[in-house]
C-alpha cells in the first residue's frame, strides 16, 4: 500500500540545511494501524508529510500503491493536530466536513457527510459552528471530514496531542471502531507510548539523527481492544516497557504508569 | 443579533445637549457665533425647507460612494495579488509604503490641480483615500495561515478552488474593515475636496454657512455630516453580516 526505500529528508534551518530523516525504510499493508514514535523533534512529522504529500523528500523512493506520490495522492488524507487552524471557522460542521467532497452531486454529498458525523457521534451538532464546540469535538469534526472523503489511508499527525485523557480516550476508541469498520489503513503519529500500543497492529520507534527506524514492532493483542482490560494485560504491558526501552527510558525511571 | 438600546449612553447625551442649551442662553458660554441646540435644530429645518440640504447631501453622497466602490473593486482585485503573489509584492512593496505614508490630504490640491473644480475632483480623492485601507487590508487578509490551505491541499481542492473557497472567505472580515476605514476616511476626504476645491456638497454648504455667518445652519450641516457617517457605516456593517454570517461570526464581529 504505502512504502519508502531508503527515504532522506534534509530542510533548511536557521544554520544551513538540516538532515532529518536518513535511510527510511517503512511498509505499510491495507488495514495495518501503524504508529510512529518518537521524542519530539525526531521527525515524526516530517516522516507523515512526506507520505501525504506535503513534503517532498530528498533522497529515496515513496509510493501508495506503486505510484510514486508527488502532492497530496487520492485517497490519503491527511488530518492535522491543530484541530483549531485546521478548520474553516466560518463554516458550520456540516460544510466543514462536505469540504472535501463539494464536487458530488448533493443527494450523495449529504448521505457521505451524515454518514461521517454519525461515525464520530456529531450528528446533533451539524448546524454549529466548530469554534462553539470543545477540542475533542473540534477534532472529530477534522476526522469526520477526512472520512467524507473515504480515504483508504489516513494519515494522522498526533491528532489527539492537545486533549485531555479523557477525551483522549474516547476518542482512541472511536477511532479504533471506525478504522475497523472502513478497514481504512492508518499511520498515527504519536509521542505518547500508551497510546501507540493500545491502538497499533505494529508501532516503529524513530531515532537517532538524522533519525530512522530503531525499532519496529508487532503488537499482537487481541481486538477490539478496550481501555481497562487490555491496558491490564501482561502483553500489553510487556510491550510497553519495550518501547519505552528504546525510547532511552530505564526501568525504574518512572514513579508510576 | 438585536442591539439592544444603550439607555444610559443615550441619557449623557441628551443631558449634554441640555446642558449646552442652558449655557449658551445663561450666558455662561459667550462666544458670538455658537448657537444653542435648539437654533440648529431650526437651521436644519431651514435647510431641509429650502432644498440646499437634499442636493448637498445627494452630490456628497455620489462623490464619496462613487470614489469608494471603485476603491473597494481596485483595492480588493489589486491586494489579492499583492497578498498571494509573492514576487508582485516584493516589487511593490518600496512603492506602496512610499506612498501610503503621505498624508492624503496632500493630495488634494494635485487632484484640483488634475481635475479642475469639479465632481471628478471629488470622486478621484474618495477613492485614493479610500483605497488604501482597502488595499492593504486586503493583503493582509489574503496572508492565509499556512494550515488552512495545507488543508485545501489535503482535501485536494484545486487551486481556483483553495483560493473561493478557502483564502477569500479567510480574508472576508479583514476586507470589511477596510472597506469600512475606507469608507470614513473617502467621506472626510470628500468634504476637504468641497471645502478647498469643488464648490458644491456639504463642505461647500459647512463652509459657506460658516461665512455667512449663519452659525445654526452651519452647525446642523456639521450635525448632518455625522448622522451621515454613522448610517453609512450601519449599512455597511448590516450588509456585510448579511452577505458573510459565518466569517464575520467567526471573526467575532456579527
Amino acid at each position: 500500500m504505502i512504502s519508502c526505500d531508503d527515504l532522506s529528508v534534509t530542510l533548511p534551518g536557521a544554520n544551513g540545511p538540516v538532515n532529518i530523516l536518513s535511510g527510511v525504510h517503512l511498509r505499510v499493508a491495507k488495514g495495518e494501524f501503524v504508529s510512529v514514535l518518537g521524542t519530539s523533534g525526531s521527525g515524526k512529522t516530517t516522516l507523515l508529510r512526506v507520505l501525504g504529500g506535503l513534503q517532498s523528500a530528498t533522497g529515496g523512493r515513496i509510493t501508495c500503491d506503486g505510484v510514486d506520490i508527488a502532492g497530496p495522492p487520492d485517497g490519503v488524507v491527511t488530518v492535522f493536530q491543530d484541530y483549531a487552524h485546521s478548520l474553516l471557522p466560518w463554516r458550520t460542521v456540516r460544510r466543514n466536513v462536505a469540504l472535501g467532497i463539494e464536487k458530488l452531486d448533493k443527494t450523495e454529498r449529504d448521505s457521505r457527510v451524515d454518514e461521517a458525523l454519525a461515525m464520530v457521534g456529531l450528528s446533533e451538532r451539524d448546524g454549529e459552528y466548530p469554534w462553539r464546540l470543545s477540542g475533542g469535538m473540534q477534532q472529530r469534526v477534522q476526522i469526520a471530514r477526512a472520512l467524507a472523503m473515504r480515504p483508504r489511508v489516513l494519515l494522522m499527525d498526533e491528532p489527539f496531542g492537545a486533549l485531555d485523557a479523557m477525551t483522549k480516550a474516547s476518542l482512541q476508541d472511536q477511532l479504533q471502531q471506525v478504522a475497523e469498520l472502513t478497514g481504512t489503513t492508518v499511520v498515527f503519529v504519536t509521542h505518547d507510548v500508551e497510546e501507540a500500543v493500545y491502538l497499533s497492529d505494529r508501532l516503529v520507534v524513530l531515532s537517532g539523527s538524522p533519525a530512522n527506524i530503531g525499532l519496529s514492532l508487532d503488537v499482537p493483542l487481541p481486538r477490539p481492544r478496550d481501555q481497562i482490560a487490555t491496558k491490564e494485560r501482561a502483553d500489553y504491558l510487556e510491550l510497553r516497557h519495550e518501547v519505552y526501552a528504546a525510547l532511552g527510558h530505564k526501568v525504574g525511571e518512572r514513579a508510576s504508569g | 443579533m438585536a442591539e439592544r438600546v444603550n439607555v444610559l449612553g443615550a441619557a449623557v447625551f441628551v443631558f449634554g445637549l441640555g446642558l449646552w442649551e442652558l449655557l449658551v442662553r445663561t450666558g455662561l458660554l459667550t462666544f458670538t457665533y455658537l448657537p444653542p441646540p435648539s437654533e440648529v435644530a431650526v437651521g436644519l429645518g431651514e435647510l431641509l425647507g429650502n432644498g440646499e440640504l437634499g442636493t448637498a447631501l445627494g452630490h456628497t453622497l455620489f462623490a464619496a460612494l462613487t470614489g469608494w466602490a471603485v476603491a473597494g473593486l481596485v483595492g480588493v482585485a489589486a491586494g489579492s495579488v499583492l497578498g498571494l503573489v509573492r514576487p508582485v509584492w516584493t516589487y511593490s512593496m518600496a512603492s506602496l509604503e512610499a506612498l501610503r505614508a503621505l498624508p492624503i490630504v496632500a493630495f488634494v490640491p494635485v487632484a484640483v490641480l488634475l481635475f479642475g473644480f469639479s465632481v471628478q475632483t471629488e470622486i478621484m480623492v474618495a477613492f485614493y483615500a479610500a483605497l488604501w485601507p482597502i488595499l492593504l487590508n486586503t493583503i493582509n487578509g489574503m496572508r492565509t495561515e499556512g494550515r488552512l490551505v495545507e488543508t485545501g491541499r489535503v482535501l485536494k481542492l484545486s487551486r481556483a478552488a483553495v483560493l473561493w473557497k478557502i483564502q477569500l472567505p479567510a480574508a472576508t472580515a479583514t476586507i470589511v474593515v477596510g472597506l469600512r476605514l475606507g469608507l470614513s476616511t473617502s467621506l472626510v476626504l470628500t468634504l476637504v475636496a468641497e471645502m478647498v476645491g469643488n464648490p458644491a456638497g456639504l463642505g461647500f454648504l459647512l463652509v459657506t454657512k460658516g461665512q455667512a455667518l449663519q452659525p445654526g445652519q452651519m452647525f446642523a450641516a456639521v450635525f448632518v455630516i455625522g448622522v451621515t457617517g454613522i448610517i453609512l457605516n450601519g449599512l455597511v456593517m448590516g450588509a456585510a453580516r448579511l452577505a458573510f454570517r459565518g466569517q464575520l461570526a467567526s471573526a467575532g464581529e456579527a
